[in-house]
């Protein structure tokens, strides 16, 4: 790896993939990867889906790295929120997906929705279970369904059998006062 | 004023799925509606991206990504995605009279890429004609297009009916109204390039096989665009042309 890279922004990583530079690639995955591949895993439940969606993400990253706008946030929140979306997709157009609802019924009715039983060892976690622990509990469910269940709004909805105004609003609310919170603690998150 | 009323309303209603869209937790029709309203509501937009980077918190897990993977991708990108820029770059340097050298080094561009890629539409004028899209977009769009500080270009192929609208405001923000470009069959999909000051060739963005009104960014001065239909997004085909399609600004 060049010693540039290592130390270059993830802006100027972006700027060097566009060059068609594959260590700046390389590091772009050496400092992301494992937060996609786990946020592809926990969502799809299937170790070599998760590995399908990295690959692809980082392969887009590379093919089109004139989609990431520094000015709109970190290279992180951009590659998870592609990671989560394409995760969505296979979700949802996953023919096993009654199957796979099933068994979430059945586990959330065993033990609760665990939100991040996985972050809590992270120095962050700490800082996040609080701001959670801060929400309502509508608004702690319709997240945790929403981000980690894939399912839109309307299904939580009826998963959780509340009017989707309201869920759509909870969804919304919780993610301002989580913000919140995390900026109380010292946490940086986004622009003001 | 019904129609002020009207949206406000809508503004409003798409307002409070902002934090569901940035969760993904949209259907479809909702998540085309909230893109739209993005593109004019820079405040949107900026509630979406703060709600992501809540998001991203959340997903922080801590994990490695398995050992082997990067192998893959790497592999992966070696076949796809060779640098084209230095194939398209090098024809800039045989003029040097600037005035002339912008003109005559396009044509080589395109004579490059059209020996290269299936069909060229290349940027050869100004124009003021097309119609309006009937979406919150369009705002931008006519905003762009009355700015007396944007360019337009009109985007066509010798040989072919097809055109398509550039529109790129004094802040680089671009939009191509590209409609009337025919479908491409599956595994073809539409690529717009720049050629920059400098005479760099760079990518402007993928726009898929039916593309509609896109959005793109230019930072600095443009000094040609062209679309061009490629096998894999970001390289050019290696097909054999049907024609070259060749015209400067």
């Amino acid at each position: 790896m060049r010693r540039e890279y290592t130390e270059a922004s993830d802006a100027a990583l972006v700027v060097s993939i566009g060059r068609y530079e594959q260590a700046a690639l390389a590091e772009a995955y050496r400092r992301h990867a494992g937060a996609t591949f786990g946020l592809a895993k926990r969502l799809l439940n299937d170790h070599a889906r998760a590995e399908e969606i990295v690959q692809e993400v980082f392969v887009r990253l590379w093919n089109e790295p004139n989609r990431y706008d520094p000015e709109r946030g970190t290279l992180r929140s951009f590659l998870l929120a592609h990671t989560h979306g394409r995760s969505v997709d296979m979700i949802r157009s996953d023919v096993s997906r009654r199957t796979r609802e099933e068994k979430e019924a059945r586990e959330q009715a065993d033990g609760g929705y665990d939100v991040a039983r996985e972050v809590w060892d992270m120095a962050l976690a700490g800082h996040v279970r609080e701001a959670m622990e801060t929400l309502h509990e509508g608004e702690r469910e319709a997240i945790e369904l929403a981000y980690f269940g894939g399912l839109t709004y309307k299904e939580v909805a009826e998963r959780l059998d509340e009017p989707e105004g309201t869920v759509k609003s909870r969804i919304r609310s919780g993610l301002k006062r989580l913000r919140g919170e995390l900026v109380q603690a010292g946490v940086t998150v986004g622009a003001d | 004023m019904d129609d002020m009323v009207g949206a406000s309303g809508d503004a409003y209603e798409l307002d409070e799925l902002l934090g569901a869209y940035a969760l993904d937790a949209v259907d479809d029709d909702e998540r085309r509606r909230v893109d739209d309203y993005l593109q004019v509501s820079p405040r949107a937009s900026a509630e979406v991206q703060v709600h992501r980077e809540v998001a991203t918190m959340l997903a922080f897990t801590g994990m490695d990504a398995p050992d082997d993977l990067w192998g893959r991708i790497s592999d992966e990108i070696g076949e796809l995605a060779p640098p084209p820029g230095p194939e398209l770059a090098k024809v800039m340097s045989f003029d040097d009279h600037p005035k002339r050298r912008r003109i005559s080094t396009i044509a080589p561009w395109l004579m490059s890429a059209a020996a290269a890629a299936v069909i060229v539409f290349v940027a050869i004028g100004l124009a003021d004609s097309a119609d309006a899209p009937n979406e919150p977009l369009a705002n931008a769009v006519e905003l762009a297009r009355a700015d007396r500080d944007s360019i337009i270009a009109t985007l066509v192929a010798e040989g072919s009916d097809a055109s398509a609208e550039a529109i790129i405001d004094q802040d680089g923000h671009g939009y191509m109204l590209a409609r009337d470009l025919p479908t491409l069959p599956e595994g073809q999909t539409y690529q717009l390039w720049g050629v920059v000051e400098g005479g760099d060739v760079i990518s402007l963005g993928i726009f898929g096989p039916n593309p509609e009104l896109e959005t793109f960014t230019i930072e600095g001065s443009v000094e040609a665009l062209a679309i061009t239909i490629e096998q894999h997004p970001g390289v050019i085909s290696n097909g054999n042309p049907d024609g070259a399609f060749v015209g400067t600004f």
